[in-house]
């Protein structure tokens, strides 16, 4: 084995170096140096990402076990988007609520990204549940990462969020590996290639059915989606809007790759149930969500909305369908992340209480705000002409050409009710009168991030063939 | 012992272990169960690969008991932290700030 032969790991190599020169850097920096470590992380995730143009990523390596193409290489992109704009939110907000700790911050969401950017390209099952739990575990950690007590209490519910999220996620783990337990045991293989051409048996399905619950979890498909509002509500602002889609766009690529690519399974006797659980999250959200007080629960059971959509593109088990999913989750990542650090910047910490009041009167006091925050709720809702309407109708379409009229729908209804708890941010801003009149100081990072998330949805709205395009190619190269 | 003995006790195993994580209040107690659920997976990993005369399932088991393990520190760390901000004993039915 040859170095060259790594050629097609190259981005998560890079990313891995990049975490070691922060855990190191970290060690031998003095305790206040720890601000450069997080802008030192924004500029290796973009360069990174700018460098995923340039390097070819395409190939096979350890015998198959990897493999590298379009497919893989969108879903970097997308990770390493995220992780720059969450790093870049992170700035001030670690620097001033731990900033003895800002090393370990960024070393964490880098670790994190690099088991999200592996999963993608994974074809064998061990290396698929060591990648899921590499994503997964700092996530944990990063959650209750706010544990010093501020004058409100939030340590304890940042404490508390992590260990809610934690349970679930460990559980989670564990039916994770018991699908697999009796999917290896009843195939005798790991390699998701090969498991395509088994034979079903009844162990064997439910072990790929355990498989799908455990996956749920992480992404939050109703019924698995009680730990998501009580962790956006207690973890910080900056990591929640990382959390709210870099896992998920993971759990999707891991879902594809699994079901989609190894087992072929919505063939089978399992679209009639996915369906059913894109229509129960997407229900379920939508009701919940109405009626909320706090802006990050609100959002929280809009993404849970979003997560049904998603489903719903996923289970049409088309190509078509992939591509759309695809497309779907890069939308929503700009949008979503966008949308959090909008709250990050009005309603957390000094600034508010993350509730939908704290948003009164924000068009008087930072128009510019007020005016990024209603494109990106616009896009969550999916009103023309911005990227989230682009989404929802291609996932409409695709799920329209595999037959699924009925949800179609449904889905186009529920966006309609959507709409209603949207706009009441949206009213907030603009009707109503602010309590405090004082412009908001936004920090330079949060600014950025919201500027390039804007550029997204607003770029893609316009735009959308180029994007569109990518997503196809890299449905492509998984389906062959 | 046939495979299908090996099974039911994994199944048994997993089920008491599923039921303790349901019905446990401390925090300490749920990850025990957490605990023996992942080792009830070992088992069947392991009588699946005695089953079929070859190495897979006893590879996957190692695997799993690596990320269990480091599953379980940061349980571990996340216990003691809440421990800490809240000065009592972690009982998961009394942390309940967040309305869930």
């Amino acid at each position: 084995m040859t170095l060259s032969e790594l050629s097609p790991l190259s981005l998560p190599l890079l990313v891995l170096g990049a975490a070691l020169i922060v855990l190191l850097a970290d060690i031998a920096l003095p305790k206040n140096g720890g601000r450069h470590l997080g802008l030192f992380m924004a500029a290796a995730f973009a360069a990174i990402f700018g460098a995923s143009f340039f390097l070819d990523s395409s190939g096979r390596v350890f015998d198959g076990v990897w493999v590298g193409g379009d497919f893989t290489l969108f879903f970097d992109r997308v990770f390493l988007l995220a992780g720059t704009l969450a790093c870049l939110g992170s700035l001030d907000h670690v620097a001033r609520h731990m900033p003895g700790r800002q090393g370990e911050y960024y070393l964490l969401l880098a670790a994190s990204v690099l088991g999200m950017m592996l999963l993608p390209g994974a074809r064998d099952l061990i290396l698929l549940v060591v990648c899921f739990e590499l994503m997964g575990m700092p996530l944990y950690l990063l959650a209750g990462w706010a544990k010093t007590d501020d004058t409100r209490g939030r340590g304890k519910n940042a404490a508390e969020a992590a260990l809610k999220f934690y349970l679930v996620g460990a559980v989670s783990s564990v039916f994770l590996l018991l699908g697999l337990a009796l999917v290896v045991g009843m195939s005798g293989t790991t390699s998701i290639e090969a498991l395509g051409h088994m034979r079903h048996s009844a162990l064997f399905d439910l072990g790929l059915l355990t498989l799908f619950g455990g996956m749920g979890f992480k992404i939050g498909v109703v019924p698995f989606h009680m730990w998501v509002p009580d962790t956006y509500e207690g973890a910080p602002t900056p990591f929640v809007a990382f959390l709210s889609v870099a896992p998920k766009a993971a759990g999707f690529a891991a879902l594809t790759v699994v079901f989609l690519a190894g087992f072929h399974v919505p063939s089978g006797s399992f679209m009639p149930l996915m369906l059913l659980l894109a229509a129960t999250t997407m229900i379920v959200g939508n009701l919940f969500a109405l009626r909320q007080e706090s802006a990050k629960r609100l959002l929280a059971y809009s993404g849970i909305t979003q997560v049904g959509y998603m489903l719903l593109a996923f289970a049409t088990g088309t190509r078509l369908g992939t591509a759309m999913l695809l497309f779907y989750l890069l939308g929503y990542t700009v949008t979503n992340i966008g949308a959090f650090m909008v709250i990050e910047a009005t309603a957390s910490g000094d600034q508010g209480e993350d509730r939908v009041s704290d948003f009164d009167g924000l068009y008087a006091r930072s128009p510019a705000l007020a005016l990024a925050m209603l494109l990106f709720l616009l896009s969550l809702a999916g009103i023309p002409f911005v990227v989230g309407f682009w989404a929802k109708l291609y996932v409409f379409i695709a799920a329209w050409e595999a037959g699924h009229g009925v949800l179609v729908f449904l889905g186009a209804v529920l966006a309609v009710v959507a709409l209603f708890y949207y706009m009441r941010i949206a009213r907030a801003m603009y009707m109503n009168e602010p309590k405090d009149t004082s412009p908001i100081k936004t920090p330079f990072g949060v600014k950025l991030a919201i500027a390039i998330c804007l550029a997204g949805v607003v770029g893609m709205g316009a735009y959308p063939a180029p994007f569109l395009e990518q997503a196809m190619l890299a449905s492509r190269s998984l389906f062959g | 012992m046939p495979l299908a003995a090996w099974v039911i006790l994994a199944a048994a195993l997993f089920s008491i272990g599923l039921y303790g994580v349901t019905s446990r209040r401390g925090a300490i107690g749920i990850l025990l169960s957490v605990e023996l659920m992942a080792n009830a997976v070992n088992l069947l990993f392991i009588s699946f690969g005695r089953y079929r005369g070859d190495h897979l399932g006893q590879v996957f088991t190692l695997f799993a008991v690596a990320l269990t393990v480091a599953e379980v520190v940061i349980g571990l760390a996340l216990v003691i932290l809440l421990h800490r901000v809240r000065r009592s004993d972690v009982r998961v039915d009394e942390v309940k700030e967040l309305h869930g």
